[in-house]
């Protein structure tokens, strides 16, 4: 009986706490908070303050919610919850600084992989029940860019997969992790180099920034499938957004910098590997997201669905291929 | 806690909302160049929204014509509350020199209620940039008022 209601306990600091809905929050707008703010730098601006997407958060948690005459209504206030419980699900899979995923099981890459895709799927429920013309465009638009980032996302994990395994395709994370021990990081391996560039261009698509938000253009389609949300169901979004950026260079971070663990024990060396985790977290993402943000004007739509099926899939294939062979 | 951090946060992070109803461009130039690197009022938290549903302050330039006297009411009833109206430049507060003319119907006063009023012909980017840092403490008020 008392196991019963320790695990409940222990488990309920996963889900709330560690690494789940408190930790991912703050890291996440801390996150976007550090690319506004390189951002604004890049352009010898000030910038806002690094907690300026809290500010925002609470601020819209403030506002009235409207909802449309034509929306319907579960659809329309369900779709940010279900992107961000997915999104925390996530969490609980991925093995990062050292700490062991509560939910971590065989085959947790490929529950991964789907669980990557229901945030964009509720933006373009939640879109559509809004019953605006301008979500229209915007999901279609949405529903190309899936199909444009998932192919090369999936050809690396599947050579990160193959290098891992050895004989054998690994699709667990701790295999992974226990792979890349000692120091022997996949960024390292020559052959992966190619599929390291690839899911570096992945992130920005996947996490939905400029050049690459096609479905969120404000300045064209007023925001796309966020055009009819106010109040606390927007703060829901940007909050998901933020948090995708996280999770996306965490798992960067455990596919090819082993998850980053410095291996010292005890409760202040996983508080140390949460730090340098965070740190590495920021410079991807000023990396492959506040850098090409600040010298990119928007794609096109077909500009962006070409440049992922030619060179970001190219790249991936070509690591698969070197890694099949070597 | 939730409720000061609310407080706390709406007057830090107003999006704005450009509405032009007959203005010369003079006005909605100054106010792009007020988020440009140069004036930079993203360090205040301002930022540009795409759609009045994510908007705080409501920015009006110009003198309201007939065609456009209709769209800026129904663009105002689309801004969840609490919102602040802030007009720019003379055109929205007499007419300016567009006064008496057939398409001109008069001042944004007679349409909504404006929380701060930028004189000018045009304003300079300072003043808007004052201006609009008013309307944000007045939001800040406003919420206060609605907790009550
Ligand atoms: S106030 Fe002057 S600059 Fe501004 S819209 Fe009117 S005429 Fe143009």
């Amino acid at each position: 009986m008392l196991d019963i209601i320790i695990n409940t306990i222990k488990n309920a600091g996963f889900v709330l706490v560690f690494p789940g809905i408190l930790f991912v929050s703050i890291a996440g707008l801390l996150l976007a908070g550090i690319d506004r703010k390189v951002l604004a730098r890049m352009q010898k601006r000030k910038g806002p303050p690094i907690l300026q997407p809290v500010y925002d958060f609470f601020k819209l948690m403030g506002k009235e919610t409207i909802i449309p005459h034509e929306a319907n209504k579960t659809a329309f206030l369900g779709a940010p919850i279900v992107g961000f419980v997915s999104l925390v699900v996530i969490m609980l899979f991925l093995p990062i600084a050292g700490f062991e995923a509560p939910f971590g099981i065989e085959g947790d890459l490929v529950i991964i992989l789907y669980l990557l895709t229901i945030p964009a799927v509720a933006l373009i429920i939640g879109g559509s029940a809004s019953g605006s013309p301008f979500a229209g465009i915007g999901i279609s638009r949405e529903m190309v860019a899936m199909m444009a980032y998932e192919l090369p996302l999936v050809i690396v994990l599947l050579s990160v997969a193959k290098v891992a395994g050895g004989d054998s395709l690994a699709f667990s994370l701790n295999t992974i992790i226990d792979a890349q021990a000692g120091g022997e990081l996949f960024i390292t391996k020559w052959q992966l180099i190619p599929a390291v560039l690839a899911m570096l261009l992945v992130i920005p698509a996947e996490v939905g920034t400029q050049p690459f938000d096609v479905a969120e253009a404000e300045t064209e389609i007023c925001e796309g499938p966020l055009v009819e949300y106010s109040g606390a169901p927007l703060a829901m979004f940007k909050l998901n957004t933020a948090i995708k950026m996280f999770i996306m260079t965490a798992l960067f971070s455990v596919l090819f910098l082993g998850g980053i663990n410095l291996g010292i024990e005890g409760w202040y060396g996983i508080v140390l590997n949460v730090v340098v985790l965070f740190a590495a977290c920021a410079v991807l993402t000023i990396l492959c997201m506040t850098l090409i943000h600040a010298i990119c004007a928007r794609l096109k739509i077909e500009h962006m669905f070409k440049f992922y099926w030619t060179v970001v899939t190219a790249l991936a294939a070509i690591s698969l291929i070197l890694v099949w062979i070597f | 806690m939730f409720k000061k951090m609310i407080a706390k946060s709406m007057a830090k992070s107003p999006w704005i909302y450009h509405v032009n109803t007959g203005s010369c461009n003079g006005c909605d130039i100054e106010l792009v160049a007020v988020l440009t690197p140069r004036y930079d009022a993203e360090r205040f938290g301002f930022k540009l929204a795409g759609t009045p549903r994510h908007a705080d302050i409501v920015v009006v330039s110009g003198p309201i014509t007939s065609q456009s006297k209709e769209r800026l009411i129904r663009t105002l009833e689309q801004v969840p509350e609490p919102k602040c109206v802030v007009s720019i430049g003379s055109c929205p507060r007499s007419c300016n020199v567009f006064k008496g003319s057939y398409s001109v119907e008069g001042p944004l006063e007679k349409y909504t209620h404006v929380d701060v009023s930028i004189a000018g012909c045009t304003p300079k980017p300072e003043a808007i940039i004052e201006g609009l840092y008013k309307a944000a403490e007045i939001l800040a008020e406003k919420r206060e008022a609605m907790n009550k």
